[in-house]
């Protein structure tokens, strides 16, 4: 019977696993906005909602990483009044690009392991090389220059923070 | 039917991918947030609430730029204040004798920074004052130091001001010394740059640089900043001037905004000119 309880909460929690994903998606823009300025680096802060979009394409699949990815972006580009679409488009491919770390059984490994990891880095990297190309093509700033500057330092940041999620499921993973 | 709905699930990614990248490319150029109308004052008063409550962190960084930058000023402002009094006198004198009429202050809001996100290419700044003291989206933001940027968003109590260091400032500056104009645009850095400069113009490093009386959106006259390098504009006639901006924007703490909204008659003049820049040429031409 208490077995019966439990699965039913699981399947519960699984079911809302997308409004749950919505929430942290819209946590995760504000603490962006809000407080990631106290861990900036020489203007650089790791980008959270692409390590959420990553996140969501390894476990949930590509389809869905794509769909995630365009609706982080679009979150985050009203909550920081930046450009609307620029960040759509930048994490719609963000989470393309993740999908194909997708294993249907392995995912819960994928995400503990270095895998998650070099998905990010792979992630971030493209995420950047779209967002500063369409963020500066309007202006007349150099775009291998900027992105020298902030997108390889900003994808380093952003592998850097992914490394605590990576280490917790590996650990909660062990564990079980 | 079957075989089209074969093909959407074998490949849904891909039509997904493509599908929202178009979505994303209309809403980049066509979706500006000003667009989303009173959406956007939610959000821009629900940041600045969070801004607000959180604002007890302090940030050792800041504080330490803080530190320095008010050490430097300090000496400046010691300096500037023995020059200051001499021309207050002197300005009276020559005010008297040629009778100028005195010129009204522009009315000025005092408001304190919030927020601030001055990481990458976001370059914003939230201020505890809204609507509610009559500010509103286009009004200049400025210190004592000089322009700070241009306000993009408004809730009741909250605005939003788009600093300098963005890649949509764009302002008409000119040359304190020898009053030669130019557009100023953000250089990607912490300065900004006035390009295609002839080289026979004579612009010097140190040289400070004002808003001009062609910008619409600013008041004549603000400080932007001082002229930090030339360059060689890769064009063997023109170079290009850049301008460091006399506002610390790691720094900013308090800021003035200034109860003035861009000249609707004079914008709509100047719009109209452009979209009929050639029928009037024309009309000049059949004149001569």
């Amino acid at each position: 019977m208490a077995d019966y309880a439990e699965q039913s909460i699981a399947q519960t929690w699984y079911n809302l696993r997308f409004v749950i994903y919505g929430i942290i998606a819209l946590l995760l823009s504000v603490v962006h906005v809000v407080f990631l300025n106290l861990v900036s680096v020489g203007g650089i802060t790791p980008d959270l909602l692409i390590i959420l979009v990553v996140w969501i394409a390894i476990r949930e699949g590509q389809f869905i990483g794509i769909l995630a990815g365009f609706g982080c972006g679009l979150l985050f580009d009203i909550v920081s009044l930046d450009v609307l679409g620029t960040n759509a488009l930048a994490k719609t491919f963000a989470g393309f690009a993740a999908g194909y770390f997708f294993k249907e059984k392995n995912n819960e490994l994928t995400l503990g392991s270095l895998k998650f990891i070099i998905a990010v880095i792979i992630c971030a990297f493209i995420h950047n090389i779209i967002y500063f190309f369409f963020y500066l093509r309007p202006t007349e700033i150099n775009f291998s220059g900027f992105f020298f500057r902030y997108g390889i330092a900003s994808t380093l940041y952003t592998t850097v923070a992914a490394l605590f999620p990576m280490l917790v499921k590996s650990r909660n993973t062990e564990t079980r | 039917m079957y075989r089209l709905l074969e093909f959407i699930i074998r490949f849904k990614e891909f039509i997904a991918l493509v599908t929202l990248t178009i979505v994303a490319m209309v809403l980049m150029t066509f979706g500006n947030i000003s667009q989303l109308g009173g959406f956007r004052s939610i959000v821009v008063g629900g940041i600045g609430w969070m801004q607000t409550a959180f604002s007890w962190i302090p940030n050792p960084l800041a504080l330490k730029n803080e530190n320095a930058a008010l050490r430097e000023l300090n000496l400046q402002l010691s300096d500037e204040r023995a020059k200051i009094r001499q021309a207050i006198v002197e300005n009276d004198k020559l005010r008297k004798m040629l009778e100028f009429k005195k010129e009204h202050d522009k009315k000025l809001i005092t408001s304190d920074i919030i927020g601030k996100t001055t990481t990458e290419v976001r370059n914003f700044a939230t201020i505890n004052r809204g609507e509610n003291e009559g500010i509103q989206v286009g009004m200049p933001v400025v210190t004592d130091a000089g322009l700070v940027g241009l306000i993009v968003g408004t809730s009741t109590n909250f605005s939003v001001v788009r600093l300098l260091i963005n890649r949509e400032s764009r302002l008409a500056g000119k040359v304190q010394r020898t009053r030669i104009d130019g557009i100023l645009v953000w250089d990607g850095d912490e300065a900004l740059s006035m390009k295609n400069i002839p080289k026979s113009f004579d612009i010097q490093v140190g040289d400070e640089v004002l808003t001009s009386n062609y910008s619409n959106r600013f008041p004549a006259n603000i400080r932007i900043g001082t002229v930090s390098e030339t360059r060689d504009d890769g064009i063997a006639l023109f170079r290009k001037v850049i301008v460091k901006p006399s506002v610390n924007f790691t720094t900013l703490e308090q800021v003035f905004v200034i109860k003035q909204l861009p000249d609707n008659e004079r914008f709509n003049l100047e719009k109209d000119s452009s979209q009929r820049g050639i029928p009037i040429i024309k009309s000049l031409k059949k004149t001569k």
